[in-house]
């Protein structure tokens, strides 16, 4: 958020009512917002220029917000959010998982829909690889996927250490600052305290360390943060 | 001494003493004769248990031997005074020659009238202990041929019924309700014609009564018919034809009676299994409608209710004066109000699908109380909160133990009474890693009588009034926290007042950056 320019949502919604609102809301706070009714209408705004930050409906007319994701990171990642009524179809919010940054249920409260946005806009910049990305002999992490495969077994990673995995390993054998974490794993409205982050890497380390007592790839920067590191020991 | 079914004194089987009598009397049931039969077999024997054969052959003697003695006495009485030195001694041989020729000829004659009796006596115990041997072959035409040929032809027909019967039995048990009453009544069919000899047969399920008799005319084939009931109640009639050549008796229709009322009973079953089958279908439709309909509405709810809430956000953070203004914060609290109902809905829509998923997360939990207590707005109401596990963390979903939390509070306002007061109390259990959150409020507590079903759905307190609440938010709670690892239950009525309820989470231990 330090970039002088305003950033760009694109908010994609078949109710206009909605729409309508959520523009005014999201211009009051400095974004340059443009609207689409469907996916098509969606992907013609993506040819005239490309936003940076996609909020996206579920449930659409012709084409559905899970297929427009699907096109739109087949083309290229660009942070998606999806903005949708709960349905009992949990299986299409989990294949939701591998394309979209992170799912808000309507009806939502804008604070905390702004304060998603603004978590997913931080990570701006970061980049990982596209698919896995292998830490060593027994750790290998497929973050689009949230996963990581643990001496052979798939591990699911919850997308917050989805989150914290991507800001580590983004910085691959930098310490990432504990506050840094805390903002890239929560979004303001959730009041995280830096224990969450000492929690979820121990509970991360329980995952993706073969000796979780002794960790190899997880490491802790005492004071400061953590930092994740590329190894050909298994063990400590 | 009993009445037999013509009213005259009847005795005791044993009592009976000539095969004459009973053969003359042709009143009393098969029992009676049966007994009778057996009293014929054994004579009077004057009191003494002598067989047929020895009391036989001693009547048979003693008619030989008796007249010749006495004749001979009698000539020995005359003749002896004469003093006949040959006449006397042949006259001796004579007569004991008579007498011993007696003796043998009735020795004979015994034999060769008890022998066929024998063998008859043994082929009917075979048959009465159910081992039926070949037919007992005996020439001639006289009475014992005749008794040969009755109980041959007794035993024959005792044979095929008893195969009848293992045959209908068998049958009987491959009934199944579940193949359906069209399915059954043609088996039924095949089975009666296979079982009984039938040319033909069917069963019509319609009121007896209706159906005609078939007229039975001497060369053509003999019509059989019996109803089919199960217990009284008649369900339709089972008729058929019979080769002209055989016989038809009263055993045989017994037969065929117990046979369709077997089939009866078979098909009432499978008329009420395929009635279960139909109604348990309509209520698998009903179910899946409602949580259908459920699932259709609390979604068609959100859409408005988006807008609802998005544009009441917006004037509320349009100026200061908006801000405060009390009419626009009640739409605000209402629209939540509306939104925590529908999302509670979705959930129960959820559960009964089988597809609720837990996100884990770890969360604070002592900060999100406080949060949804804040979320539900309840005024008058006084809130203590004491976090007594400081720097731990529940492991949880966010949503999902808001709804939970949301609900509880709930409850404890709505139940809590006039002067409520609700507590909560957050603490740690060290040794499972767990955490416990008590709410507890100063209501009237929960009934004895409600407390088995209050975590069922649509279970209402006795004192919520008419239609307050959905009665959903315990049973949504206990299994959104059960979906979580955790659990939920109500604490056992203590010597305070009110309804304490305590739910547990796995929980993580305060971490210390290492």
């Amino acid at each position: 958020m330090t970039e002088p320019r305003q950033q760009r949502i694109l908010v994609v919604d078949d109710d206009p009512n909605l729409l309508v609102v959520l523009a005014e809301q999201l211009r009051d706070d400095g974004f340059e917002v443009s609207t689409a009714r469907d996916g098509q209408e969606a992907l013609r705004r993506l040819e005239a220029s490309w936003p940076d930050l996609i909020v996206v409906d579920l449930t659409m007319p012709r084409m559905d917000g899970l297929a427009l994701a699907r096109q739109i990171k087949a083309q290229a990642d660009l942070p998606i959010i999806v903005l949708s009524a709960i349905d009992t179809a949990d299986s299409k919010v989990r294949l939701l998982d591998a394309v979209a940054e992170d799912y808000v249920s309507k009806p939502y409260h804008y604070p905390e829909l702004r304060a998603r946005i603004q978590r997913v806009l931080r990570r701006l910049g970061d980049r990982i690889p596209r698919q896995s990305l292998v830490l060593g002999p027994k750790l290998t992490l497929d973050l689009h996927h949230r996963n990581a495969t643990v001496d052979g077994k798939e591990v699911q990673l919850t997308p917050t250490e989805s989150r914290l995995l991507h800001a580590l390993a983004a910085n691959l054998d930098k310490v990432v600052a504990t506050e840094t974490l805390l903002a890239r794993g929560w979004s303001d409205t959730e009041e995280a305290e830096p224990s969450y982050v000492w929690v979820s890497m121990r509970r991360l380390r329980q995952k993706i360390e073969i000796d979780p007592d002794h960790p190899v790839h997880l490491l802790t920067a005492r004071g400061v943060g953590y930092r994740l590191v590329q190894t050909d020991d298994p063990v400590r | 001494m009993t009445q037999s079914a013509d009213g005259r004194p009847e005795t005791p089987a044993e009592g009976r003493t000539s095969g004459a009598e009973a053969a003359g009397d042709s009143a009393g049931n098969a029992q009676d004769r049966g007994a009778r039969t057996r009293g014929a077999l054994s004579p009077h024997n004057f009191g003494l248990r002598l067989s047929f054969r020895v009391f036989l052959t001693a009547s048979l003697i003693v008619a030989a031997v008796v007249p010749v003695a006495v004749f001979g006495g009698i000539l020995l009485e005359a003749r002896l005074d004469t003093d006949d030195r040959v006449v006397v001694p042949l006259l001796i041989a004579g007569i004991v020659g008579a007498a011993l020729f007696g003796v043998g000829a009735a020795a004979v004659a015994v034999a060769s009238l008890t022998a066929p009796l024998r063998r008859i006596t043994i082929a009917v115990e075979r048959v009465a202990a159910g081992e039926p041997g070949p037919p007992i072959r005996i020439t001639g035409d006289d009475e014992l041929a005749r008794l040969a040929e009755s109980h041959n032809r007794i035993a024959a027909e005792s044979q095929r019924r008893n195969g009848e019967l293992a045959a209908l039995l068998s049958a009987i048990a491959g009934y199944s309700p579940g193949q359906g009453v069209e399915a059954l009544v043609a088996a039924a069919e095949s089975d009666a014609r296979r079982i009984y000899g039938l040319i033909d047969s069917q069963i019509l399920l319609v009121d007896p009564t209706t159906v005609p008799l078939a007229e039975t005319i001497p060369g053509d084939p003999r019509p059989v018919r019996t109803e089919v009931r199960a217990g009284r109640e008649p369900l339709g009639v089972l008729t058929g034809h019979l080769p002209a050549t055989r016989t038809w008796e009263r055993a045989d229709q017994d037969l065929l009676e117990l046979f369709s009322n077997e089939v009866g009973v078979a098909l009432r079953n499978a008329e009420l299994f395929g009635r279960i089958e139909t109604q348990n279908a309509r209520l698998v439709e009903l179910d899946a409608a409602k949580d259908e309909f459920l699932r259709s509405v609390s979604h068609n709810l959100q859409t408005p209710l988006t807008s609802i809430r998005a544009y009441v956000e917006q004037l509320r953070s349009a100026s200061p004066e908006a801000a405060g203004d009390r009419r626009l914060a009640i739409v605000d609290e209402q629209a939540d109000r509306l939104t925590r109902l529908v999302r509670q809905l979705l959930t129960v829509t959820r559960i009964e699908a089988g597809v609720l998923r837990s996100q884990p997360e770890v969360i604070a939990i002592g900060p999100r109380v406080r949060k949804a207590w804040e979320a539900i707005g309840a005024t008058g109401v006084s809130f203590e909160l004491r976090d007594e596990a400081r720097g731990w963390l529940a492991v949880a979903d966010p949503d999902q133990l808001d709804q939970v939390l949301w609900a509880l509070l709930d409850n404890s306002v709505k139940y809590g009474g006039s002067h409520g007061r609700v507590e909560v109390l957050v603490s740690s259990d060290d040794a499972d890693d767990r955490l416990r959150v008590t709410i507890a409020d100063h209501g009237p507590g929960v009934d004895e009588a409600d407390r088995g079903r209050l975590f069922a759905r649509f279970s209402r307190g006795a004192g919520s009034g008419s239609g307050e609440g959905t009665g959903l938010g315990l049973y949504v709670s206990r299994q959104l926290l059960r979906a979580m690892g955790g659990e939920l239950w109500l604490e056992p009525a203590g010597t305070e007042s009110g309804a304490a309820f305590t739910l547990w989470l796995p929980g993580e231990r305060p971490g210390d950056g290492s």
